[in-house]
């Protein structure tokens, strides 16, 4: 019996956007491998030891900090009430609003030499010791600690809050100590929870370019950045590239793995969650003092510090009219590479939730490779395949947009796949059985059911391509600087109060949107 | 004894099954040796033949699972088939090589959770169908669907803010609108309560009645086929297995899969001896000719069977229901076999009390061959 194969026009314009998106990667591939391979031996035996080292010594420290910080922050507010619990439980989300080059570069401030940090430090132990150096591993790590800690959080949290309290009466029920019960029941059952977030933290620490870049930390995205535009050698920054995605593709399949596996842990049911207990004023005065100096480091001195500069640079008059112009070239990318998004978006997730074949879902599948596409390798692959095939576009803003929608389709289409999920299939149904055309059903029904989810997709799309750098650096027309850019070049340049502007004003847009995240439901699995 | 026993079908599955035997008319709709669902999560459906003629209800029975709705679905255009060929008032509507979108096969469907538009008012949705109408005629016929299932004032409600049943409404509503050739019900009272289930296959028998409206509907359950159809067309693993009036259905079950799917069943085993079936609680006629030796089984309903106290009774009283009307017993005899029966609910007999069964009409025994002993 000859299975039917329905190929509609629909299915053609979904597989040739799944090839726009994928193709780029599959370029660089191809180049990496062809020409002159001598290049490769030589990174192998001169960068490559430096890079992994730093790579993986940072991920696992990122990992180990951020869970420690978030797990024991989830714990306290999930099973204590004290006074300040309801600001500290969306306080400590808001420090996913400052990009990661934001943060690295008021670091790179606090603790230079003798810098705020260093002359706190020696005037409080009176003595002329130096404090690390934000060049370096531990500036790095401070950093990407205090900018990643509330996905683990979040996530912590919403597992402590799901969580079924008999498992713990059981093994207190046995004569196990509180102690005893966290470590050994509680801990334990909330570990996928804690696995998701890890690959979350160490996805993130891999593909970062901003923070590390300001801290001339050597990891593989800035490499690969350093070989395209110090060394014009875009071959062994392809094969970084390669090692790059490789190693996060592995942790995306570890990460799905594991997800099908942590389904076993989830209790069906009825769940007793736990109510929080009260405790004493010294131990409410403890919180509140460690989750105080948390919540300063990560956000609150940051934002101050960004606020102090503004008005120095207003009343410099340093903020001028080229001010105007950044915000208008950072708003025109972004609400363009966003709108595009959402159009090429629709049609694979569409055909995905509604006609789930192989072929559908394959192209759903290819458009997020943007997750394993850290942005100076996505802007590497279309330097690489326009400058090789279609130099007259290079350098336009067409190429950049591109590189945002390669880069960030896959946030957006989470939220746009979710939204028509949550459409019955049968609503689209009736509307064709009464007489109604795909295109008149779709614009009738399914649309203004979906508005809201694709609205959310919209704004996160948006403000992520407004935070957007690497990308931007490498691919932007000349003269054509964003906000991003500009904080970036200010912030090299140590010039603190004009990077400061343009950075709090991403602050600020982006508050919103973390809020919208941290309601979603993050639970893993 | 006189016995009537119904000779065994042919093989119900080869031969085009009309569901109006004695009409000259042409038929509504044709379903010719359909094939279809060959997706992972579609049960099948198998050549399977149907007529239906201008104005008759037909119901679809069976269990779930058993392609009752991916014949609905492909009716209506929401699945393809991939053999046979499928006629509405003599048109194609689809064949292995040829599929007429849903849009344009003027064939409305009621969903079985309604699936109303929650973002449109009760008037929208009915008028979705009525598009390319003027805005005066749209009007005019939407107040008189509203009338028709009793509507009238709720035109500017939203679906969330009416009851199942009201929803239920709607539903038919809109998908008479647009004058449909026919219409489909996919179990459409599966989302209410009973008694609300009952009023509501009355509203739409009159409905269906008074509009001439031909229907298929989907149900599992063989009380609401009865009471809707004039023809039941019962399936079984994508296949169908017979259809018939009600009656037909009920006294004739083609198979003993259609005997016990429409209402509780004894199945006694017996064999074939001097032209006789000999049974543990009688013996019957042999009217199906089988030979010598064979082993049947006949089925009798518990409405058919009575038994009286005795000492020396073979059977005993194994378990008791009160039903109301009255009371279903069943009893176990000496040699395992289990007999349901039905008596009055007074006088009541306690478990374990030894009886005597008797076959008090016959006229309902059906023979069916035993399946092979494995």
């Amino acid at each position: 019996m000859v299975r039917h194969t329905q190929l509609t026009p629909l299915s053609l314009v979904g597989v040739s956007i799944a090839a726009l998106l994928t193709f780029p990667l599959l370029y660089v591939t191809y180049a990496a491998f062809t020409g002159d391979l001598s290049q490769a031996g030589n990174l192998w035996n001169t960068r490559l030891p430096e890079l992994l080292t730093n790579t993986i010594s940072l991920a696992m420290g990122v990992s180990l900090a951020t869970l420690t910080l978030g797990v024991s922050t989830a714990w306290i507010i999930t099973r204590y009430q004290f006074w300040g619990r309801a600001f500290w439980d969306w306080g400590f989300v808001l420090p996913l609003a400052i990009p990661s080059f934001v943060l690295a570069y008021v670091y790179t401030y606090l603790l230079d030499t003798a810098g705020p940090v260093e002359q706190t430090w020696q005037w409080l132990t009176n003595s002329e010791a130096h404090i690390p150096s934000p060049y370096s591993f531990t500036g790095a790590l401070v950093v990407m600690t205090l900018n990643t800690f509330p996905y683990v959080y979040l996530l912590a949290r919403a597992a402590f809050q799901n969580f079924n309290l008999s498992f713990e009466e059981a093994a207190q029920a046995t004569g196990a100590t509180r102690r005893e019960t966290f470590w050994r029941v509680s801990l334990p059952l909330i570990r996928p929870a804690l696995v998701a977030s890890m690959f979350l933290v160490v996805l993130y620490v891999v593909s970062d370019f901003g923070a590390v870049s300001l801290l001339r930390f050597q990891t593989f995205t800035y490499a690969i950045y350093q070989q395209i535009t110090g060394r014009f050698d875009y071959q062994s920054a392809a094969l970084l590239s390669l090692l790059l995605v490789g190693f996060a593709l592995v942790f995306l399949f570890a990460e799905r793995w594991f997800r099908k596996q942590s389904r076993f842990y989830q209790t069906s049911g009825r769940v007793r969650t736990a109510t929080p207990k009260p405790c004493s004023m010294t131990r409410v005065l403890a919180i509140n003092l460690s989750f105080l100096v948390i919540f300063i480091a990560a956000f609150g001195l940051p934002v101050f510090l960004l606020i102090q500069w503004t008005l120095t640079a207003w009343t410099n008059g340093e903020v001028g009219t080229s001010f105007g112009t950044y915000i208008g070239n950072s708003v025109l990318l972004s609400a363009t590479a966003a709108t595009a998004a959402l159009v090429l978006g629709t049609p694979l997730a569409y055909l995905a939730s509604r006609i789930p074949s192989k072929l559908h879902v394959a192209c759903l599948q290819g458009a997020y490779i943007g997750y394993v596409l850290p942005g100076p390798v996505a802007a590497l692959a279309l330097l690489m395949l326009f400058t090789d095939m279609i130099p007259i576009l290079y350098g336009t803003i067409f190429v950049l947009i591109l590189a945002y929608l390669i880069h960030y389709l896959p946030a957006g289409l989470q939220a746009m796949e979710s939204a028509l999920q949550q459409v019955n299939p049968n609503l689209e149904e009736a509307a064709r059985n009464l007489g109604a055309k795909g295109i008149r059903t779709f614009m009738q029904i399914t649309f203004p059911l979906v508005r809201k989810g694709f609205s959310a997709a919209w704004l996160l799309m948006f403000l992520l391509c407004m935070k957007e750098l690497p990308a931007t650096l490498l691919l932007r027309p000349i003269g054509f600087d964003t906000l991003a850019v500009r904080i970036w070049l200010e912030a090299s340049e140590e010039l603190y109060q004009l990077a400061a502007p343009p950075a709090l004003l991403i602050v600020l847009l982006t508050i919103p949107a973390v809020f919208l995240l941290s309601k979603k439901n993050w639970q893993a699995g | 004894m006189s016995l009537f026993v119904e000779p065994r079908r042919t093989d119900p599955v080869s031969s085009s099954i009309a569901t109006s035997s004695s009409s000259s008319q042409a038929p509504m709709l044709e379903l010719n040796k359909i094939t279809c669902g060959y997706q992972p999560e579609v049960p099948t459906v198998r050549d399977l033949s149907l007529h239906l003629q201008p104005g008759n209800i037909l119901c679809l029975l069976g269990p779930s699972g058993c392609g009752k709705t991916t014949t609905l679905r492909a009716i209506a255009g929401f699945e393809r088939i991939s053999a046979g060929e499928i006629h509405l008032q003599g048109q194609v509507l689809a064949s292995a090589s040829f599929h007429l979108p849903p849009e344009q096969r003027r064939v409305g469907m009621v969903f079985q959770e309604y699936a109303l538009f929650p973002h449109m008012s009760v008037e929208d949705n009915v008028a979705f169908g009525l598009y390319h109408w003027q805005p005066s005629d749209r009007k005019a016929r939407v107040q008189n669907l509203l009338d028709l299932v009793g509507l009238q004032g709720l035109e500017h409600r939203f679906p969330h803010e009416l009851s199942g049943g009201q929803q239920q409404r709607v539903a038919i509503a809109r998908a008479l609108a647009p004058k449909p050739l026919m219409l489909l019900l996919d179990e459409p009272f599966s989302n209410l309560d009973p008694d609300m289930t009952i009023k509501m296959r009355k509203e739409l028998y009159r409905v269906l009645r008074q509009t001439q409206t031909t229907a298929i509907l989907v149900t599992h359950d063989h009380e609401e086929a009865f009471a809707m159809a004039d023809h039941v067309a019962v399936m079984q693993d994508g296949i169908l297995v017979q259809c018939d009036t009600p009656e037909g259905i009920y006294q004739q079950p083609s198979c003993s899969f259609v005997a016990e799917f429409i209402g509780q069943a004894n199945t006694i085993p017996g064999i074939i001896n001097n032209g006789q079936i000999e049974t543990e609680i009688g013996t019957f006629p042999n009217q199906s000719d089988f030979h010598s030796e064979t082993h049947v089984l006949v089925m009798i309903r518990p409405i058919d069977i009575q038994f009286t106290p005795s000492e020396s009774g073979s059977g005993r009283i194994e378990s008791r229901q009160f039903q109301g009307s009255q009371t279903l017993y069943g009893i176990r005899l000496s040699s395992g076999q289990l007999i349901h029966c039905c008596m009055l609910p007074i006088p009541v007999y306690n478990i374990e009390t030894s009886v005597i069964i008797h076959v008090t009409t016959s006229q309902h025994a059906i023979i069916f061959p035993q399946p092979a002993l494995s």
